[in-house]
């Protein structure tokens, strides 16, 4: 566990030792289940053992937060669930269906991947957590979004100032346009220190350069323009200030698409570093598979609104089930592998305000069969913890069982085989098997 | 070589620093920046030749010398055996740019709104005086839509940009661009604004129009794996010079500069490495120096994790490493790889941030709750 270092977090808050001691029986626990001879032990065994080092991850990540629970709060809970989210926007021509169905479950410390082409919705879904969506969008009845099994669907506008930047925050695409041009950027970190958790001027300040320095910027920076910060140099600073207000979930909404590829290491290292040493969760949009392939536990590919594919990153990347996963990934370069043509996906996505019948991939998938053109594909979860929606897939297939909103809920991917990362140990971290 | 399309040699572009308005008007720089600081390049008949550098590396402002739409400080520029170095005027530049093409990045600004997407395409015609005729002119824009994928091109050519995808936005751009059938185009970062699947498309559409037309392709991107897919030879800037330059294949698997083989070990990969691969990634700290400010020796040395003494003082020549590959590094020798990069060292402790003082804010005291006038959300 290393985020907890030598028993004060680098947030200078102590862990009691009760609590660091039950930790490090749990990681021995793990341990022991990943060493065991035939790692390709039965998925219950693997599951259970999973199920008590994370729910160990869990609580000690929770006792280091600087003030409690939501008052509704169920410190059990997970901390983020998505049951069947749909976010539909209103035009004069119809309504655009941008998110239709999706669920997922973010626990602590976890670092989620959304990947998809533009226009698929994966910014929707993550505007939708915390309810940042232009008037006339819609969550449709029916959809939930239970941060510690509190619905934030229904909360006012006022009550959701409570879960923003303290419970969920957001770094957002182009750090350019996200900051304000003239104000100094540590006045732009300290503004929501203020703001929410009602810290004077001086103090806010104080913290701003901290944090500026936690990304990696010196404090003395803070008092400089945005412009005047090159590209990577302000990507950080909007880190830091996504973590001011000690959040649990930090959601990246493509933060290293417009920088150099060096640059784009580095924000990633940072982001890896952060969440593991402050444990954070992490959710991370992109269209470029090969960063979630380093930087997330697991991926969530997403196709017109839809879940196409979900499972561990490992899991998915080394045998990808879902042929727009497929075709996905065959359009990127793999410089560590042999020279090969990519893959063209042919056609576009579809229009959203009037998506083809059956599943949404139909028109432009390679093995598409009578059953798809009218047919919804059920999302099918298989033992090693990969959720498709793919009628080549069904239930039943090499043990896919059929699962719904509420399942993904309560569903915990299995520990395939852990491999201590000097961290918590996370579902689906295992070599692929 | 006689084959050589286009060589540069010696070029130079130093863009002059003023400190104030005095200095403007007398004309007195106060230091330069050296965007392009002494590159030797020939890109052979039917070849492409990917350009990859970091931001301010040099490697856009080499486009577009390349093009003539920015003057050269010193060097010079030979294309198909004729010195166009101090070509000027516009007489001589419309002969020359018949030849020479350049695609920009953003297809979302390159298309002029109020322009329909026939006027775009027929306007070098225009320029050159081409096709005279309406009818002619007509159909040689069809043609050109149609060689780019936009069919039925009849219907496309009266439309206008908004009505367009980017990925057919920048068909319509390469469309303007092969018009006037150039023999070399100088693709600046023609994908990168681009989704994964449309890019794929418009890099076959690229190597399509090479094998149709024998065309010559100057690369220009910062994605060293895009490079390497669709390039015959790499050559890589750091700071306004080629540090390393070769055939594609060759210059990713087996670098002969530090640089490189970061670039290399930085490259995602949609493949997670397996565990413990990912270790072997070499992330340089800090960011490309200012071009005004170049480091003395050799310009890569105080990223370099291998730098040593001499690196400090003296600048290294790219010197041939054998099959085509020539590196400048100190370390580089022929036929030996690099000594082993120091994987990232293991990051110093982060620092401390002072907890907020404030426990959880009661209802009354939380000042969220307080005030619903809307502070950032």
């Amino acid at each position: 566990m290393s985020f907890i270092g030598d028993g004060s977090g680098p947030l200078g808050r102590d862990m009691d030792g009760a609590a660091r001691e039950a930790a490090e029986q749990d990681r021995l626990e793990a341990e022991v289940a990943g060493t065991r001879p035939g790692a390709a032990s039965p998925v219950g065994d693997d599951a259970m053992t999973a199920r008590i080092s994370a729910d160990a991850a869990r609580d000690l990540i929770r006792a280091q937060r600087p003030w409690p629970l939501p008052k509704q709060a169920d410190p059990k809970a997970p901390l983020l669930v998505v049951e069947d989210l749909r976010t539909h926007f209103k035009l004069e021509s119809g309504w655009v269906k941008a998110v239709d169905g999706v669920s997922f479950r973010l626990d602590d410390g976890e670092a989620l991947g959304l990947v998809g082409e533009s226009g698929c919705g994966k910014t929707t879904t993550a505007l939708s957590l915390v309810k940042l969506l232009p008037g006339n969008a819609r969550i449709r009845k029916g959809s939930q979004v239970k941060l510690f099994d509190i619905d934030l669907v229904p909360k006012s506008e006022a009550a959701m100032r409570r879960y923003r930047w303290r419970e969920i925050s957001m770094v957002f695409q182009g750090a350019m346009n996200a900051l304000n041009p003239v104000r100094r950027v540590s006045e732009q970190i300290a503004e929501p220190i203020e703001q929410r958790l009602g810290v004077e001027r001086g103090a806010s300040l104080r913290r701003a350069g901290e944090l500026l320095e936690l990304v990696g910027i010196p404090a003395k920076r803070g008092s400089t323009y945005p412009h005047e910060l090159s590209g990577g140099m302000r990507q950080r600073a909007m880190i830091a200030m996504a973590l001011a207000c000690d959040p649990a979930i930090v959601i990246g909404d493509e933060p290293t698409t417009a920088l150099d590829v060096m640059i784009q290491a580095q924000i990633l290292e940072l982001l890896e570093r952060l969440r593991r040493e402050l444990g954070l969760s992490l959710i991370l949009i992109t269209h470029d598979l090969s960063v979630t392939a380093e930087t997330c536990d697991r991926v969530l590919v997403m196709y017109a609104g839809k879940v196409a594919e979900e499972g561990p990153v490992r899991r998915v990347y080394s045998a990808p089930r879902h042929p727009y996963t497929q075709k996905l990934m065959g359009a990127f370069p793999n410089i560590h592998a042999d020279r090969r043509a990519l893959e063209v996906i042919p056609g576009q996505p579809p229009d959203l305000k009037d998506p083809p019948p059956g599943c949404r991939f139909h028109p432009r998938c390679p093995a598409v069969m009578e059953v798809c053109k009218v047919e919804v594909p059920p999302e099918v979860r298989f033992p090693d913890g990969v959720r498709v929606a793919c009628h080549l897939h069904p239930a039943g297939k090499d043990g896919g069982v059929q699962v719904d909103a509420a399942d993904v809920a309560d569903y915990r991917a299995p520990l395939v085989a852990p491999v201590p990362l000097g961290g918590i140990d996370r579902a689906g971290e295992g070599p692929a098997a | 070589m006689t084959d050589d399309l286009i060589r540069l040699e010696g070029l130079e572009v130093h863009f002059p620093l003023h400190a104030n308005l005095e200095d403007v008007v007398l004309r007195r720089p106060r230091g330069a920046v050296r965007a392009v600081d002494g590159i030797d390049l020939a890109i052979q008949k039917g070849e492409i030749l990917a350009l990859v550098g970091e931001s301010g590396s040099g490697k856009t402002t080499t486009g577009r010398v390349i093009v003539k739409l920015t003057r050269q400080t010193a060097g010079s520029i030979v294309f198909d055996g004729q010195d166009v170095s101090d070509l000027w005027g516009q007489r001589r530049l419309r002969e020359y740019r018949k030849r020479v093409q350049i695609i920009f990045q953003d297809p979302y600004e390159t298309l002029n709104p109020k322009q329909t997407i026939n006027d775009f395409v027929a306007e070098p015609l225009q320029v050159n005086g081409i096709a005279r005729s309406l009818a002619e002119r007509e159909q040689r824009v069809l043609e050109a839509l149609e060689s780019v994928g936009l069919r039925p091109a009849r219907e496309f050519a009266f439309r206008y940009p908004h009505e367009l995808s980017g990925g057919q936005r920048q068909r319509v751009v390469i469309a303007g661009a092969m018009i006037l059938e150039p023999e070399l185009v100088v693709a600046d970062e023609p994908v990168s604004m681009l989704d994964v699947s449309i890019r794929t498309e418009l890099l076959r559409l690229m190597l399509d129009l090479r094998e149709q037309r024998g065309l010559t392709y100057l690369f220009i991107t910062h994605d060293l794996s895009l490079a390497w897919v669709l390039a015959d030879r790499i050559a890589v800037m750091y700071l306004g010079k080629i540090v390393e330059i070769g055939p594609a294949d060759q210059v990713i698997r087996s670098p002969h500069h530090p640089y490189t083989q970061a670039l290399v070990s930085v490259s995602p990969t949609p493949e997670p490495p397996a565990p413990g691969l990912g270790a072997q990634r070499t992330i340089l700290e800090g960011e490309t120096p200012d071009a005004a400010r170049i480091p003395s020796g050799c310009r890569f040395h105080p990223r370099c994790p291998l730098a040593f003494d001499r690196c400090r003082s003296e600048e290294p020549p790219l010197v041939d490493m054998g099959r085509g590959q020539s590196a400048a590094c100190w370390l580089a020798e022929p036929g030996r790889p690099l000594p082993t990069m120091p994987t990232t060292a293991a990051p110093a402790p982060l620092p401390e941030v002072t907890p907020v003082a404030t426990p959880e804010p009661s209802a009354k005291a939380d000042p969220t709750d307080a005030d619903p006038a809307a502070p950032p959300a």
